[in-house]
C-alpha cells in the first residue's frame, strides 16, 4: 500500500510518535522515508538570516550548517535508521506548510506523516511567522493522504483491529471511504462507519427537540447503509452507527468505544462557509484529540 | 592587495560566481578583504567628471548648511539627533568630500562611506522635500552608492544581490521554470476553491501582463495563487510572461546600474514580445521604482516610459474596486483598528497616495482607519528600504531605524498595518520581532479575498 | 573715492553681477542630462513647466511648504531677512535716487517708515540666523568660515546703511562703506553660495520637473515640493 513515504518532522519530541509510525510502515511495507525537515523561517529581507526553530536564533544559513542540522537529525534517529530502511533526509528553509508541500509534489509519496503541534502559539517559531497551522494548509492541499499522530498512544502500525471512518456524505467524503476500506481489507481489520449528526451548528441558538434529532438520526443510517453498506459487505466485520452532538466531540467519542487504532476523515480541498478558522475544521479538533492517529483525505 | 578572492571590483554574474561568495558565510572574508582593497582613483575621478554634472554639482555647492533637512530625516531623529546624522552633513562627508579631492581618497574613507551609504541613508526622498533649494540627498547617495559598488566597496548582501540580477534577471535562484511551474502548482491547489482559476503563460496582447518579486515564488506563492484569483474574480484578460517576470532590483540598491538595465530590459523584452495593453506589478515599492520609474532611463528611453505603461498593484486594485469589478461585501470589512503604511517608492516618489487611500475607504469600515502622523507623501520610511532590511553588517543600526516606525504605529493604536510592499511588509515583521508592540501586519491581496463578494459563477458547485 | 565707488566700481560689479549670474544660469540648464538626471525633461515640457512653477511659488511663501510649517523659526529668520534683502536694495527711495541718476528710471519706492523696518528687520533676522548657525550642534557641524563670511558681508550693507541713515559719526564714511559693502555682494553673487540668488530658482526648477514629470506629477497628485 505505501511505497514512499514523507514525514515531516520537527526533529523535537513533537513529532516522535509520528516519526515511530513512520519506521514502523516503512519497515512493514518496505517502503522508501523521505525524513523532511524545515530547519527555519526566512527572515532580514534577502539577506541569508533565518531564524532556526530549536534555537529560536537568527543564523546565517550556508551549506556547512545545512549539513550540521542533517546529522543531527541522524543522530535524533539513530536507532531507528540502524535497522537499515531506505531513508533519504533533506533540509530546508521555509515556511513549514509551504516547504512540505513542495516537497510533497516533488517526491509524490503514498501518504505525508506529521507530528504534533510544536508548542503554543507564543513559544513557536513557526507560528509566529505564518497564520493558520501547518497541518490545516497540507491536510487542505496535499495530493496524497496526510497521517498526523499527535499523541503516544496507539503508535504501532500492524496491530491494527479497528478503523473508524468518519462521513459527512460529502464526495470527499467518498474518497476517503474507498480509502479507509482499502485500508480495512488490507489490514484484515474492522471498518466502524460513523457519522457526527451536528445538532450544536446548524441551529445557532435553537436546540432541536428530542424528536427531530432521532428522526434526522434515522435518516442518516438510512444514508449510511444506502451509501456504504454494500461495499463493506466483503469486510470481515463492520459497523454503522450515527451519534448526535458536536462532531468533532463525538467522533472522539466514539472512536475511545470501538477502541479504534485509527480514524479516517475526508479534509475538504475548500474552504467551507461553516468552518470557523479558529478553531479550523472538524478533522483538524479530532486531530489533537483523538487518542490514535488521524489520516485525511481531501483527493 | 589590489583585489580580493571576495571582495573585488569584477561584477559576479554566473551562478557559480554568486554561490562562491555566498558560501563565505556571513561575508567574513570578504568584509576582511576589504579593509585592504585598493581605490581606483582615476576610475573614480573619471567616472565623477563623466557623470556628476549640474544638478548634482550645484546642490553640493548650493547647499546653504541651514540644517532644515535635519528634523526630515528619521534616521537623525532616532539616533539620538547627533549632528553627524544630519543629511547635509552626511553628504558633504562623503561624496562631497571625493569631489573636493578629485577622487583622492583611500580605504578608511571609502568604507566609512560605504557605512554611511547603506546604514545611514534608505534613500527614502523625505529631505528633498524639505530642503529650500530642492537639494534631494537621497538621490545622491544613490549616486554614491553607484560609485562605491564600481569600487568594490559594497556590502555583501547586495554585492549577492546584484549578481542573482546578473545570474538570475531575479533577486534569487529562481530560474524561469521555477517561476512558472510554481504558479501553475499554485493555481492548482486553489483550483477547489475557485473553479475556471488559470494562469495564462504568454498569451499575446492581454489587457494585462502581471510581474513579481522572486521571494514570491520561493518563499510566499500564495501571493501568486491570490493574484490570480483576484484577476479572475475581477474577470480581467491577464497573462504572466514566460521570461522578464520579474521586476525587483537589488541592484538598484547596490548600485549596479549596469545590472539595473539589464534587469528592467528583461521586463522591457517581455512587454515588447507580449505586447500587453498595461503591465501591473506586485505589491512591492521598489521594484515599481526600478522598473516603472527609474528604469526607462537605464534602458536609454528618452521618452521616460516603458514599452507598455506599467502601474503598480495598488493602482490596478483601486480601480478594480472603485469600478466595482471587485466588490466588498460591507460585513467582511475591517472592524478593527488599522493604520497603512505609504511607501516611500510610490507614494512620496510616484504620488500614489489616492489610490491607497481609495482601496482603505473600500476595505475597512468607516471609523477605523488610522492615519500615521505625519501621513501620505510625508510618512516616514519603514526602517528597511534601500536595501537595509537585508544587510547584516548594520543589523543593529537598521533596528534602531525601526524605532520611527514603531513609534508611529504605536500612536496610532492600530492592531493591524496594512503595507502594501515587500520591504515594508518585512521590516513591520522584524519590528513586531524585536520590540513585540503586539501587532499584526498584511499585504492588500489576502484581506482581499476574505472579503470579496464572489458573483455564483465563481463559487464551487456544491 | 565717493565716485570711484559709484562710477566704475558699480559699473563693473553690477556688469560681473549680472553677466555672471546669467552665465551661470544659462550653464546650470545646459548641464542638465535627461539620462544622467533620469528626467524626460523635454518630453513633457508642459507638465515640467507645471511642476517647476509649483515648486518655486510654494517656497517663496512663507509657511506654504510643510518644510516651512515645521519649521516657524527658521522660516521667520529666513522670510525677515531675506524681504529686507530683496526689498530694500530695489525699492528705497535713497537706492531709487540712486538708481534714476544712472540708468534714468527707478522703480516705486517704500515709504521710509517701511524701509526702516524692513532693514531692522534684515539686521535682526541676520544676526538671528548667525547666532542659529552657532548654536544649534545640527547646523554647526556644516558651518564653515564660508558660511560666516557669506553672512557677514550679506548683512554689512544694513548695518552700514543704517549707520548712514541715522547718521551716527561720520556720514560720508558710512556711505562709502554702504556702497562698498553693496559692491562686495554683487561681485560675489556669481561666485559663492550667494549664487542662491538665482540658482535657487534653477534648483527648485529642476526638482519641480524631477518630480512633475517623473515622480508624481503627472499622476494627477497634489503634492508640494
Amino acid at each position: 500500500m505505501f511505497k514512499k513515504i514523507l514525514l515531516a518532522t520537527s526533529a523535537t519530541p513533537a513529532s516522535d510518535h509520528a516519526a515511530r509510525v513512520a519506521f514502523n510502515l516503512a519497515g512493514t511495507y518496505n517502503a522508501e522515508l523521505n525524513i523532511f525537515h524545515v530547519l527555519g523561517v526566512p527572515s532580514r529581507g534577502f539577506s541569508q538570516v533565518v531564524v532556526d526553530v530549536k534555537t529560536r536564533e537568527k543564523v546565517d544559513v550556508d551549506d556547512e550548517y545545512l549539513f550540521g542540522v542533517t546529522e543531527e537529525i541522524k543522530a535524533y534517529y539513530g536507532k531507528y535508521l540502524d535497522n537499515g530502511p531506505k531513508v533519504a533526509i533533506d533540509v530546508t528553509v521555509g515556511l513549514p506548510a509551504r516547504e512540505i508541500l513542495r516537497q510533497a509534489k516533488a517526491y509524490e509519496p503514498d501518504l505525508i506523516l506529521l507530528g504534533g503541534s510544536t508548542g503554543d502559539a507564543d513559544q513557536s517559531v513557526y507560528k509566529r511567522s505564518a497564520a493558520g497551522s501547518t497541518l490545516h494548509k497540507v491536510a487542505k492541499a496535499a495530493s496524497c493522504p496526510v497521517m498526523a499522530v499527535t499523541r503516544p498512544a496507539a503508535s504501532f502500525w500492524g496491530g491494527m483491529s479497528n478503523i473508524l471512518f468518519g462521513t459527512d456524505f460529502s464526495k470527499t467524503s467518498d474518497k476517503a471511504f474507498e480509502y479507509a476500506l482499502a485500508l480495512a481489507e488490507n489490514m484484515g481489520c474492522e471498518l466502524h462507519v460513523f457519522h457526527a449528526l451536528d445538532i450544536a451548528g446548524v441551529q445557532s441558538g435553537k436546540l432541536l427537540d428530542q424528536d427531530e434529532i432521532e428522526q434526522k438520526i434515522r435518516e442518516s443510517l438510512r444514508r449510511i447503509r444506502a451509501r456504504y453498506e454494500v461495499r463493506l459487505k466483503g469486510l470481515k466485520s463492520y459497523s454503522m452507527d450515527v451519534w448526535e452532538g458536536i462532531p468533532f466531540i463525538e467522533i472522539v467519542k466514539y472512536a475511545r468505544d470501538k477502541h479504534a487504532d485509527l480514524i479516517v476523515m475526508a479534509h475538504h480541498s475548500r474552504r467551507l462557509a461553516s468552518e470557523d478558522t479558529r478553531l479550523g475544521s472538524n478533522v483538524e479538533q479530532v486531530i489533537v484529540r483523538a487518542g490514535c492517529p488521524v489520516l485525511s483525505v481531501n483527493k | 592587495m589590489p583585489q580580493g578572492i571576495y571582495c573585488n571590483r569584477q561584477t559576479i554574474n554566473t551562478p557559480d560566481e554568486v554561490n562562491k561568495l555566498l558560501s563565505d558565510t556571513s561575508g567574513n572574508n570578504y568584509y576582511q578583504e576589504m579593509k585592504d582593497l585598493d581605490v581606483d582613483r582615476d576610475l573614480l575621478w573619471k567616472t565623477i567628471e563623466k557623470t556628476c554634472k549640474s544638478r548634482m554639482r550645484t546642490w553640493l555647492e548650493i547647499c546653504a548648511h541651514c540644517g532644515m533637512c535635519a528634523d526630515s530625516c528619521f534616521l537623525y531623529e532616532v539616533n539620538g539627533r547627533v549632528p553627524e546624522q544630519v543629511p547635509a552633513y552626511k553628504i558633504q562627508s562623503t561624496l562631497g568630500e571625493i569631489i573636493k579631492k578629485k577622487g583622492n581618497v583611500d580605504n578608511a574613507f571609502m568604507r566609512r562611506a560605504m557605512k554611511v551609504a547603506w546604514a545611514e541613508c534608505t534613500c527614502c526622498n523625505r529631505c528633498g522635500m524639505y530642503c529650500p533649494h530642492g537639494i534631494d540627498t537621497g538621490i545622491m547617495f544613490g549616486y554614491l552608492r553607484g560609485l562605491l559598488y564600481q569600487q568594490g566597496f559594497v556590502p555583501w548582501e547586495l554585492k549577492i544581490g546584484a549578481g542573482m540580477h546578473r545570474a538570475y534577471r531575479a533577486q534569487m535562484d529562481v530560474t524561469d521554470e521555477d517561476f512558472v511551474e510554481t504558479f501553475e502548482w499554485m493555481v492548482e491547489e486553489y483550483e477547489d476553491d475557485f473553479p475556471g482559476l488559470t494562469v495564462p503563460v504568454d498569451v499575446e496582447g492581454a489587457d494585462i501582463m502581471y510581474t513579481v518579486n522572486a521571494r514570491e515564488v520561493k518563499h510566499y506563492p500564495e501571493d501568486l495563487a491570490e493574484a490570480a484569483i483576484l484577476f479572475h474574480l475581477a474577470g480581467e484578460n491577464w497573462t504572466v510572461p514566460s521570461k522578464g517576470w520579474e521586476q525587483t532590483s537589488l541592484a538598484m540598491f547596490a548600485g549596479d546600474w549596469a545590472a539595473c538595465k539589464m534587469q528592467v530590459e528583461s521586463v522591457y523584452d517581455a512587454m515588447e514580445r507580449l505586447k500587453p495593453r498595461r503591465m501591473v506589478g506586485t505589491e512591492c515599492g521598489h521594484a515599481h521604482r526600478a522598473t516603472v520609474i527609474e528604469g526607462p532611463y537605464w534602458a536609454g528611453r528618452k521618452n521616460g516610459l516603458s514599452p507598455a505603461p506599467a502601474i503598480h498593484y495598488v493602482e490596478w486594485l483601486a480601480e478594480a474596486l472603485n469600478t466595482g469589478k471587485l466588490k466588498v461585501d460591507p460585513e467582511k470589512r475591517i472592524k478593527e483598528p488599522v493604520t497603512l503604511q505609504d511607501s516611500c517608492n510610490y507614494i512620496r516618489n510616484h504620488g500614489l497616495k489616492k489610490a491607497t487611500r481609495d482601496i482603505m475607504s473600500h476595505i475597512v469600515a468607516p471609523g477605523y482607519f488610522i492615519e500615521m502622523a505625519p501621513n501620505k507623501e510625508h510618512n516616514y520610511c519603514c526602517g528597511g528600504g534601500g536595501g537595509f532590511n537585508g544587510i547584516g553588517k548594520f543589523r543593529k543600526e537598521r533596528n534602531i531605524a525601526l524605532i520611527k516606525k514603531r513609534d508611529q504605529i504605536i500612536d496610532t493604536g492600530a492592531k493591524l498595518v496594512i503595507a502594501p510592499c515587500h520591504n515594508c511588509w518585512d521590516a513591520i515583521r522584524d519590528l513586531e520581532e524585536e520590540y513585540e508592540i503586539g501587532i499584526r501586519w498584511s499585504f492588500l491581496k489576502p484581506l482581499l479575498i476574505e472579503m470579496l463578494i464572489i458573483p455564483d459563477h465563481f463559487k464551487p458547485e456544491e | 573715492m565717493h565716485d570711484f565707488l559709484t562710477g566704475p566700481l558699480f559699473w563693473i560689479a553690477l556688469f560681473v553681477c549680472l553677466v555672471g549670474s546669467l552665465t551661470r544660469f544659462v550653464l546650470y540648464f545646459k548641464g542638465l542630462s535627461w539620462q544622467l538626471d533620469r528626467v524626460a525633461y523635454t518630453t513633457y515640457p508642459q507638465a515640467g513647466a507645471k511642476g517647476a512653477f509649483r515648486s518655486i511659488y510654494k517656497w517663496l511663501i512663507p509657511f506654504g511648504t510643510r518644510g516651512w510649517q515645521t519649521q516657524p523659526f527658521i522660516t521667520l529668520g529666513f522670510f525677515g531677512f531675506h524681504l529686507g534683502v530683496i526689498l530694500v536694495p530695489l525699492f528705497l527711495t535713497g537706492h531709487a535716487l540712486f538708481m534714476e541718476s544712472k540708468v534714468g528710471f527707478h522703480f516705486f519706492t517704500l515709504s521710509v517708515g517701511l524701509g526702516d523696518f524692513l532693514s531692522w528687520t534684515a539686521v535682526v533676522a541676520g544676526t538671528f540666523l548667525l547666532i542659529r548657525r552657532l548654536v544649534l550642534p545640527e547646523v554647526r557641524i556644516l558651518t564653515t568660515w564660508n558660511d560666516i563670511f557669506i553672512l557677514l558681508i550679506s548683512i554689512a550693507p544694513f548695518v552700514t546703511g543704517l549707520l548712514a541713515r541715522y547718521q551716527v559719526g561720520d556720514y560720508g564714511f558710512w556711505l562709502n562703506m554702504h556702497i562698498l559693502s553693496g559692491e562686495v555682494v554683487l561681485l560675489a553673487i556669481p561666485f559663492t553660495k550667494l549664487s542662491h540668488v538665482f540658482l535657487f530658482f534653477a534648483s527648485r526648477a529642476q526638482l519641480g520637473m524631477d518630480y512633475g514629470i517623473k515622480r508624481g506629477g503627472m499622476k494627477g497628485t497634489k503634492m508640494a515640493w
